[in-house]
């Protein structure tokens, strides 16, 4: 049986009879109290995302998912539609439910798809990916005491994103898809 | 590949100077020391007997002597029993920086395996008397520094000046996770009732902190330097209980910004009470399947030498560095996080 240090994100959970998909997964340990996880999961048919926290080594319900890459095609109003390059199967996955990974899509571009018996939940998004800036105003030297001088930039999904001074409009950029924070220049 | 930190410092000169500011924050603790009369003390980082706190886990080392004989040794998880065994020898204000290990934690965010503490001791003084020393700590390496007693943390402007919050646990449960009751089994029910998994033989701190970590931690105010205290007597660890309620012990802990900064007590010095904690803790230790380390008995012969009533208090001043610097991950604010020297 899988305990709770086997959750990861993008694992899928049975609990209490409904299945959600983690979306957030930290581990903590006070030093105070025994360790536990606290997990942000979302509700597979609702959408509707809730905490629980797992004692360490408590038993949980890990289920079984499919992962396959697929092509994005398009979004629209039912939400992001991918396609299997082998089968030419299409899946839709509701805007609600892939939540904010939706902005690191590019038409056309690989994703992993994760299903459960054939329907599809959520895509796995690279941890680092690479963007253009392609709106950057010059950078303007403030307080450099507080340590943590930087500039809104806009990303070429439309994300918009605290960088250094030094990011140039033009320029590509590591993100770190899991923070949404500026990682380096590419 | 990340790049790791000192070739990130190496770049950037407002990382320099957060380093900078580090070390500012480092000489103004010993200067504010010096200057009210405390005695900077040094304590074995490698010891025989380590803490024995039901929740820590300890580095475990050995050592090896000049005949080849090896000893069993460990990382200190705090340098707090030596501590108290030089009060024991006479000294009456004390306080120390060092390095803390405890294993089995999170690498990054408010963690790391590796870290510095500030504690100090005083005799003749109670966790009252410890709280006004960390306002006035922490006041004072403000204005070395230069900095303004409204300082911004994570989007929050947190207000330093003036008389610091005081809020009691039994009122920060109540207000924040509706729990009134905190008896065994109220916590219990209050638990089961917030859909928390509670196993019958769960001990009474699990409990509470789960409880107090999801529910209450989060939402006290962050505008605002907030002292917690006054703990259910089970909590106590190496607190004294109240004279006039022994259902509480006196024990605080420092929030700011939301970190936990501090923590405090009123240094339990009966011997035979501490006796019964350790027998308590070991078998806490054994029911979570953690290696059990024979009780200090010198450290409960120190403890009756001490006829003052101490109090004491461990900071982490890693902690403290990120709330000046306006840091959300502890691996900011060291050169070398473990995390770098470990994986990734």
């Amino acid at each position: 049986m899988p305990t709770s240090a086997d959750i990861k994100k993008d694992a899928v959970l049975n609990y209490n009879g409904q299945l959600y998909v983690v979306t957030d997964f930290t581990f903590v340990n006070p030093g105070k109290g025994s360790a536990f996880y606290r997990t942000k999961m979302k509700a597979l048919e609702s959408g509707k995302v809730m905490e629980v926290t797992f004692k360490s080594g408590e038993a949980v319900d890990i289920v079984e998912v499919d992962k396959r890459k697929m092509q994005f095609l398009y979004k629209d109003n039912e939400g992001f539609h991918f396609m299997d390059p082998a089968s030419y199967e299409q899946v839709t996955i509701s805007e609600e439910l892939l939540g904010e990974k939706g902005v690191y899509l590019k038409d056309g571009s690989d994703a992993l798809v994760l299903l459960h018996e054939g329907a599809p939940i959520t895509i796995e998004v690279p941890r680092k990916v690479t963007l253009k800036v392609v709106e950057a105003p010059p950078g303007v030297k403030g307080d450099t005491a507080s340590g943590n001088v930087t500039k809104e930039v806009t990303l070429e999904n439309g994300i918009k994103i605290r960088a250094p001074l030094f990011i140039k409009e033009g320029e590509m950029i590591i993100v770190n898809t899991e923070t949404g924070e500026y990682v380096e220049r590419a | 590949m990340n790049s790791k930190n000192w070739k990130r410092i190496k770049n950037s000169q407002l990382d320099k100077n957060l380093f900078i500011k580090r070390a500012k924050i480092i000489r103004a603790i010993r200067e504010f020391f010096w200057n009210t009369g405390f005695l900077e003390v040094e304590t074995p980082e490698v010891v025989a007997l380590p803490g024995q706190e039901p929740y820590l886990d300890v580095f475990e080392t050995e050592l090896h002597d000049d005949r080849g004989k090896k000893i069993p040794a460990a990382l200190v998880t705090s340098p707090e029993y030596a501590m108290k065994k030089i009060l024991a020898a006479g000294y009456q204000k004390i306080f120390q920086l060092t390095k803390a290990f405890r294993n089995n934690e999170s690498l990054g965010g408010i963690h790391n395996p590796e870290f510095t503490i500030l504690e100090w001791y005083r005799q003749s003084a109670d966790y009252l008397d410890i709280m006004k020393d960390t306002e006035a700590l922490i006041k004072f390496i403000i204005k070395k520094l230069g900095l303004p007693t409204m300082i911004a943390y994570q989007g929050t402007e947190i207000d330093l000046s003036g008389r610091w919050h005081r809020l009691t646990v039994t009122q920060a449960m109540k207000n924040y996770a509706g729990v009134s009751n905190l008896s065994d089994g109220g916590i219990r029910r209050a638990a089961k009732k917030k859909g928390y998994r509670v196993e019958n033989d769960e001990p009474y701190d699990s409990i509470f902190f789960r409880l107090f970590l999801n529910e209450v931690e989060d939402k006290l105010p962050k505008n605002l330097p907030i002292f917690i205290y006054d703990y259910p007597a089970e909590l106590a660890a190496l607190a004294k209980r109240k004279n006039d309620n022994p259902e509480l012990a006196e024990r605080f802990e420092l929030y700011i910004g939301g970190l936990e900064i501090a923590n405090a007590f009123s240094e339990l010095l009966d011997a035979k009470e501490q006796e019964r904690r350790f027998l308590k803790e070991q078998e806490l230790r054994k029911q979570s399947g953690r290696k059990i380390y024979p009780i200090d008995e010198e450290l409960l012969a120190a403890l009756s030498e001490i006829k003052n009533p101490c109090g004491g208090i461990a900071l982490g001043i890693d902690r403290l560095v990120m709330l000046l610097t306006n840091q959300k991950d502890i691996n900011n604010v060291l050169f070398f996080p473990a995390k770098e020297l470990f994986h990734h």
